[in-house]
């Protein structure tokens, strides 16, 4: 039973420690999202642009869907140095043209590709280090499903996200364990618990009946 | 008389005695929030994942909506703002929740908006002339609760027609901030608790140098390389 404690106590400061960068992350972003101070604004047309020429573009890519175009896509935005995770892809038939907005946590990318001529118009915005903490606690979300995760970065996070949620769980239950342990806090802790509980409930039961 | 050897003493014991304090405190504080979040921490990472994994089978909730239509009759009313004859219809019908704007009202169409609340999205058109309410309710089951109660914050950043206007939502948002203080408040009192035991700091240092990499890198890093 002792060594049991002691190897739940060493998981939890060390699990705790890892995950301290992420929950700060995660905790952080919920004020500017809470408050509603994340505005993201798309790149506009006044913002500075840059226009490639001559793109390799996969034969057929104005008829292709969803997730296949997002990957015909990714060669042709890697000819124009544009990294990141596709949003969506907006096709305009009678110019054709295809609109990708693609994004970094602190960057959005629009991407207007000629796909008959080979050329695209690329412009970008730089964002807060407030807007890329929301993006990253929004991603990779429950919208889009078929496209999200289309970059590395959107699969590596997927992964941490996950992770940070797992080990959230995880630092709870041992975090419960290892107060149970302490005999001169059971009857202030049990208390709390129960205060936050009713907190909770009540709370939900208010928002949800 | 205090001797001038004495004084430097006292001094530092109770430096020493408010630093033992703040330990203590410091220790206590962190389990008294963890116990106290414990149910909100649970809710907010449980959710998360189900908001990442949204082809999850047992917590689909959309397909199993409950939708229903009903027409009420409505008094006349005199108030003019929007958001006051919205809260006169609600009023009229029993019905209370966070209200949301459509982008625009049709010019000689029905008043037109929508309640919601965590299980509830209710869609009102009201002919304030005719004095007649039609009601269109979706039900959402308990998966359905709980991914709302994750993203329930009535303030959505890009629209600044709707603004939180239901006190319930206002305690729930400022719920959201608490826990997210909450959980600040226990991460830096752990790096304290951590820093004191002499035996763990390097391993201690190893753990933390992984997550700050892993997350740093795309934070800011990435954003930058790739």
């Amino acid at each position: 039973m002792r060594r049991l404690y002691l190897i739940t106590r060493d998981l939890h400061l060390y699990v705790g420690l890892f995950l301290s960068p992420f929950v700060l992350v995660f905790s952080v972003s919920v004020f500017y999202l809470v408050h509603g101070l994340a505005q993201r604004p798309a790149p506009n047309q006044t913002a500075p642009s840059r226009i490639v020429t001559n793109l390799v573009v996969p034969p057929g890519l104005g008829g292709m869907q969803g997730r296949a175009r997002v990957d015909a896509l990714r060669p042709v935005l890697e000819q124009a140095g544009v990294t990141g995770e596709v949003d969506f892809v907006r096709h305009l038939p009678g110019e054709h043209r295809l609109i990708v907005p693609v994004r970094l946590p602190n960057r959005d990318t629009v991407v207007s590709l000629d796909y008959e001529q080979r050329t695209a118009t690329i412009t970008s915005r730089v964002h807060s280090l407030g807007d890329a903490l929301v993006y990253l606690h929004k991603m990779p979300g429950p919208h889009n499903v078929d496209l999200r995760g289309n970059s590395r970065l959107m699969r590596w996070w997927r992964v941490l996200a996950d992770v940070t949620a797992y080990l959230t769980l995880f630092i709870t239950v041992s975090g419960i364990y290892l107060w149970v342990a302490l005999r001169a806090e059971r009857r202030v802790g049990l208390m709390l618990v129960v205060a936050g509980a009713l907190t909770f409930g009540g709370l939900v039961y208010a928002l949800a009946a | 008389m205090r001797s001038q050897r004495e004084q430097p003493l006292s001094v530092d014991r109770v430096r020493r005695g408010a630093l033992e304090s703040f330990l203590v405190w410091n220790r206590r504080v962190h389990f008294y929030l963890g116990l106290y979040l414990l149910f909100f921490t649970w809710l907010f990472a449980f959710t998360g994942l189900l908001l990442n994994h949204p082809r999850w089978e047992f917590a689909q909730f959309w397909p199993d909506r409950v939708q229903s239509t009903t027409e009420h009759a409505l008094e006349p009313m005199t108030a003019v703002a929007d958001i006051d004859r919205a809260r006169d219809v609600m009023g009229q019908l029993g019905m209370s929740g966070e209200v949301q704007w459509p982008a625009s009202q049709p010019a000689n169409g029905p008043f037109t908006f929508q309640v919601n609340r965590p299980g509830a999205i209710v869609d009102v058109k009201a002919d304030l002339q005719a004095g007649l309410a039609t009601v269109q309710r979706t039900e959402l089951n308990g998966w359905g609760v709980l991914h709302v109660l994750h993203t329930f914050t009535g303030a959505p950043a890009t629209d600044a027609r709707n603004r939180r206007d239901w006190v319930l939502t206002t305690v729930w948002a400022l719920s959201m901030d608490a826990v997210a203080a909450g959980l600040i408040v226990m991460v830096l009192g752990s790096y304290v608790m951590w820093f004191r035991l002499r035996a763990r700091r390097l391993a201690g240092i190893v753990a933390l140098a992984l997550g700050v990499l892993s997350c740093g890198a795309f934070v800011g890093a990435l954003g930058w390389v790739l």
